[in-house]
């Protein structure tokens, strides 16, 4: 037991975990800043298995692969736009309707039927 | 390519050509004097271009047209029905401001029935029947009444059927075949011993059955032919139904026959001839009778198709057609003169009168008319047994059905004595109704190879008559029952389709709550979830 | 990626360069948007439009010449670290409709803005051409990219141009849809993230080649496979994934909602092709094949219903883009491969890929015809559309022959697909699915019907318009619907070019 538990599988347990915890609140919380979090904590989990991967060496070889990394950085980049496009049409609905999530009533085409 | 072989692509491209040119705003307000001569080229054709006249048009548009004897006699009276309704309708409604819109599905509804008749590859085929069956929607809606709508409605539904059961029999007919677009005839030698055969020749039927209207398909026919204008119904009655007919011709291989499915045909065309008959006397709109007759009988000539399918006589196809022929100059004349009636009073009535007379009775098989003619041209085929007996038994059904349409617009027709049909009405009437008495005997030797003088022996002339007489002895009991009258709406059993529609609503109201409840967030999200496990299993189990 | 921004001034000896034309021409456009201001804008987008469209029919040309794919090394450097970017026979198609659409929806949106002096060169139509160019360039990545890493890129860029073309009204409601949008969409993509992750750490590489080269299998392929496949089907909106996307393609202007039903939701879907063909192992790509063939088939039903009962056209034609992206999806079990006939040599491939281009071309002119009505009467409910065919002629002429193609109608780009498809399901013996296109088939006709039944209809009262439409914004709708009536010509046969460059990879890239 002792050797599975090396810092790589305790790492990648981690990003699971991350992960799994992440996606429970996206699907479950109707509050909508509550699933962006969740969006970034399964990023976060993801970003771990990249992590877990580059320090495996992965299959190119050698160990302390790089490429993962750089994976990573660019991954975080569009993560933190992803967020940001988030919030920031979060904010305008708030600012429009005061409403912080959208299944409190039913999702059904009815909400915008009638109008243009 | 010579002038004959010219005017087959002609027939079809002047009218879409028309049509085309209906762009210009100058072309529009004249078309509907115009359309008399769309037909034209059809109607040469049919005259001067000798059978086995084969016009092939290279990729990309690998379009192949074949005139033989069957299309070539339905082509001619087609395009003539055509021609004079096209003349009558620049009478009847020509300046009316919605005129060129009725031309323009006029004209392309046109191109589609008559290209059907000459067409000789399976994806063309399907492309004019589709142009047909669809354009033809236009003009069943054309009068905008609630009335049109609905019978459009109906229509469109069962005609769009009818096209998924063609197009499915055509991909299965032409899926053996190395050649992506083959020829019909090609496609047609494999049928009989295609592993597919039952279910191609099951969905042709189906589809083709749809379109000439055999019980219990009929439905949309009695709704949607007296729901357009005048001319149009003449057309849609006379021409667009042989849609169905050529189909058959084409598509069922009557060389090598099929045992199975000729006695099956017979048996739809009985039934439809009677139930035609039938529901037909119930009926109180001249224009409802004449559409039930018509469905009764495309029962007749489906009859005719079983036995040739029964007996694998390859010329009873031309057989077919000349029956065919006959319904449609009779059945479109009849259309015309149901709207010359109305509008003729006084003295001029009586000669108005009694020609709607004789071609209604042509319908029954009065003697020495074209009715007379195509029963007595097809009786060698029947035998002399039960289905001979049943034949005769349905043309006093017909003359009966007929007897009730000439009492009903004997009804209708106006007493005020100055008025007069318009000369543009009563000439086109003219022409279709001395075609139909004519052009029968023209063609009678040369389809069935025996002399003229044989239709005048006592002994032809007592077989058409008698059913006759019991026609018309059945009407004098069916005056007696005034119930009748009416007790079955136009449409019949579609009538019970639509009492199904709460049902259909249902479903629709489920399918929606189901959908409501899918869009919701957290649905969505355990279904996406669901979706990798089940996909990571698949992938998984192969591996 | 980083490698968008290095990718200048690399243009190697061969034709390669083009696809970074592609790629990079777009970026250019929106980069001198931001420099010039908008005053500048349309103008630099309608030129962009005519070179863009011209650099993607030189592309298929060159591929039709040569008979070869393209392939360009971004800095020369090959896979596993470097990044190519490579046209094959469909992606050259692929390019050419993207171009195509993106043109027409330009020229529509200029028109329309011309028909308000305040919007000419207000906020709205700047950000408008801006996104559009954005779209344009991620577009072109997915169908040129070759590294699953940098495709994740691209689908991003692409949701993120998207998501905001969808609220550009500003209205609460379509603020809502863009957030409903961008969040699954996002589950999609960190699902798609996950999946290259696994692939990174078993292959070492993220090459699609490389990978289809190395006959991948095993369980992390399965699983990272399955997330990919499924985050991708978010982001296409298959049924059951379809949330989002009625909503925002209903409420997107016009010309914003055409290049989304259009093109944008053909992103995800191109590439979950290359992934169960090229990437998946054969006979477990079989299986996933007959799963999202089921997908598929009720996605076809069930959206096709619920076209027929929406009250408001845009909600139609957006349900009807959930029903005719199911047609794609049955695609997978009908174009099984053999030994000597590979998948992209069978007809339903040809099909597929056709339905894909006719879909586009025709669903593109919907929502343009349904834009017209609404930007002519205020409102699209369908049930006071009455008569509208006699006011907007062109624009009812453009949604029948659009109609035509989706139901299936001969002559039309749409008939010559569902026609091989069905060909495909008979000679495969595949009841099922030919029942399911038959049935889908049927269902169109009832949606389109319903339409067209309102534009012959007589009205009670007059039709009267909010405002003149000039010729040139139905024009746009009506040739695009005609384009999708000529792809009707096209042979019933495999369409040989579709095939270049695919049968050659596997040849170049065995170990």
């Amino acid at each position: 037991m002792t050797a599975a538990l090396t810092p790589t599988t305790l790492f990648g347990l981690g990003g699971a975990a991350l992960v799994g915890i992440g996606l429970f609140m996206v699907i479950t919380h109707p509050s909508l800043l509550r699933r962006v979090v969740g969006f970034n904590l399964i990023g976060a989990g993801i970003f771990l298995v990249f992590g877990v991967i580059a320090r495996r060496g992965a299959a190119a070889g050698f160990a302390g692969d790089p490429v993962p990394q750089a994976l990573v950085i660019t991954g975080i980049v569009v993560a933190f736009s992803a967020t940001a496009l988030a919030v920031a049409l979060l904010r305008r609905l708030f600012d429009l309707t005061g409403r912080r999530d959208f299944d409190s009533e039913a999702p059904s085409a009815s909400q915008s039927r009638g109008e243009p | 390519m010579s002038i004959q072989g010219l005017l087959l692509p002609a027939s079809i491209l002047l009218p879409l050509a028309m049509a085309l040119f209906c762009l210009s705003r100058n072309f529009r307000a004249k078309v509907p004097f115009l359309i008399v001569i769309a037909p034209l080229p059809a109607l040469l054709a049919a005259v001067f271009a000798p059978d086995g006249t084969v016009v092939f048009f290279p990729p990309p548009f690998r379009l192949s047209l074949v005139l033989d004897r069957p299309g070539a006699v339905l082509l001619g009276g087609a395009a003539l029905l055509w021609s004079a309704a096209g003349a009558y309708t620049a009478s009847y409604m020509g300046h009316e401001p919605s005129a060129p819109r009725f031309a323009v599905w006029w004209l392309l509804t046109l191109a589609g029935s008559l290209g059907l008749f000459i067409v000789g590859d399976v994806a063309n085929f399907y492309l004019l029947f589709t142009l047909a069956s669809l354009a033809a929607f236009g003009l069943i809606v054309h009068e905008q009444t609630e009335r049109a709508h609905r019978a459009s409605r109906v229509y469109v539904v069962l005609a769009l059927l009818g096209e998924a059961f063609l197009l499915l029999a055509f991909v299965m007919l032409a899926a053996s075949h190395p050649d992506a677009n083959p020829l019909i005839r090609d496609v047609v030698a494999t049928l009989p011993a295609s592993p597919m055969r039952n279910g191609i020749v099951a969905l042709l039927v189906l589809g083709f059955a749809l379109k000439m209207g055999l019980v219990p398909l009929h439905v949309w026919l009695p709704l949607a032919h007296p729901a357009a204008p005048m001319p149009a119904s003449a057309v849609l009655s006379g021409v667009v139904v042989k849609a169905g007919v050529i189909g058959l011709i084409r598509f069922l291989p009557f060389d090598a026959g099929l045992p199975f499915w000729g006695p099956v045909l017979m048996t739809l065309g009985l039934i439809t001839a009677y139930y035609g008959v039938a529901v037909g006397i119930t009926q109180t709109r001249a224009k409802t009778i004449l559409a039930y007759s018509t469905v009764s009988q495309m029962g007749l000539i489906a009859v005719l198709l079983g036995v040739g399918l029964a007996t694998a006589e390859a010329g009873s196809t031309n057989l077919v057609a000349y029956y065919a022929v006959h319904h449609t100059l009779v059945k479109g004349a009849l259309f015309l003169a149901v709207g010359i009636l109305a509008a003729t009073g006084g003295p001029r009535l009586r000669p108005v009168f009694l020609l709607t007379a004789i071609l209604a009775l042509s319908l029954g098989g009065m003697p020495l008319t074209s009715g007379a003619l195509a029963k007595l041209a097809t009786k060698p085929m029947l035998g002399y047994g039960f289905l001979s007996l049943a034949m005769a038994l349905a043309g006093a059904g017909s003359t009966l059905l007929m007897l009730h349409f000439l009492i009903t617009v004997a009804g209708d027709m106006k007493r005020d004595p100055g008025s007069r049909a318009p000369l543009g009405q009563i000439g086109p009437w003219l022409v279709a109704a001395l075609a139909s008495l004519v052009i029968p005997w023209s063609l009678y030797p040369g389809l069935t190879g025996e002399p003229l003088t044989s239709l005048l022996t006592p002994e032809a002339l007592w077989k058409v008559t008698w059913p006759m007489l019991l026609g018309g002895v059945a009407m004098l009991i069916v005056r007696r029952l005034p119930w009748l009258s009416g007790s079955i709406p136009e449409g019949d059993i579609v009538v019970l389709a639509e009492a199904g529609e709460p049902a259909i609503r249902r479903v629709v109201t489920g399918i929606t709550l189901a959908d409501d409840h899918l869009r919701r967030w957290s649905t969505a999200g355990l279904w996406l979830i669901g979706l990798v496990v089940l996909f990571g299993a698949t992938l998984m189990l192969q591996n | 990626m980083t490698s968008l921004a290095t990718a200048e001034g690399h243009f190697t000896a061969t034709n390669g360069y083009l696809l970074v034309l592609a790629v990079m021409l777009p970026v250019c456009a929106v980069l001198a948007m931001l420099a010039l201001g908008p005053r500048h804008t349309a103008r630099v987008a309608l030129g962009t439009l005519a070179v863009g469209l011209a650099v993607a029919v030189t592309i298929a040309v060159e591929l039709f010449r040569s008979g070869t794919g393209l392939v360009y090394a971004i800095g020369g450097w090959s896979p596993p670290l470097g990044l190519t970017l490579r046209a094959d026979g469909l992606s050259a198609v692929m390019l050419v409709m993207t171009a195509v659409v993106i043109t027409a929806a330009g020229l529509f949106a200029r028109a329309q803005h011309g028909l308000d002096p305040a919007m000419r060169d207000g906020r709205a139509p700047t950000t408008f051409w801006i996104l559009l160019m954005a779209i344009w360039s991620a577009l072109n990545v997915v169908f040129l990219g070759e590294d699953l890493f940098n495709l994740y890129v691209a689908l991003e860029l692409l949701t993120f141009a998207a998501v905001p073309l969808v609220c550009l009204d500003g209205r609460a409601e379509t603020v809502a849809a863009a957030l409903r949008y961008l969040m699954f969409a996002l589950l999609g993509s960190l699902l798609y993230l996950l999946g290259t992750a696994l692939l990174y750490g078993r292959f070492g590489t993220l090459d699609l080649q490389m990978l289809s080269g190395m006959q991948a299998s095993g369980p992390v392929v399965s699983v990272a496979l399955a997330l990919m496949i499924v985050g991708l089907l978010a982001k296409a909106a298959l049924f059951p994934l379809h949330l989002w996307l009625p909503p925002a393609h209903a409420g997107a202007p016009a010309a914003a909602s055409a290049v989304l039903s259009a093109l944008v939701i053909k992103a995800p879907v191109f590439l979950i092709l290359r992934l169960v063909l090229d990437v998946a192992p054969p006979e477990a790509a079989r299986l996933a094949g007959q799963c999202l063939a089921i997908l598929g088939g009720a996605s076809i039903l069930f959206c096709s219903v619920m076209a027929l009962t929406q009250a408001r056209l845009k909600l139609m034609i957006a349900y009807s883009t959930v029903a005719q992206i199911g047609y794609l999806f049955i695609v997978f079990p009908l174009a099984a491969g053999t030994e000597d006939l590979p998948v992209w040599g069978t007809i339903a491939w040809t099909g597929g890929a056709l339905q894909l281009v006719s879909h586009a071309l025709a669903k593109a002119s919907m929502f343009l015809a349904a834009g017209v009505i609404a930007e002519a009467l205020g409102h699209d409910r369908i049930a006071e559309l009455g008569g509208f065919g006699r006011v907007l002629p062109m624009s009812a002429a453009a949604f029948g022959l659009a109609g035509l193609s989706l139901m299936g109608i001969p002559p039309s780009g749409g008939f010559v697909a569902k026609c091989l498809l069905l060909t495909a399901a008979v000679v495969n013996g595949h009841p099922w699915l030919a029942a399911t296109i038959l049935i889908g088939g049927l269902l169109a006709a009832g949606y389109v019907f319903r339409v067209v039944d309102r534009a012959l209809a007589t009205p009670a009262a007059p039709l009267h318009l909010r405002k003149a439409i000039p010729r040139r914004l139905e024009i746009v709708a009506l040739a695009l619907a005609i384009a999708a009536v000529l792809l009707g010509f096209v042979p019933l046969q495999p369409f040989g070019f579709l095939q270049i460059g695919r049968a050659a990879h596997v040849t170049v890239v065995a170990p």
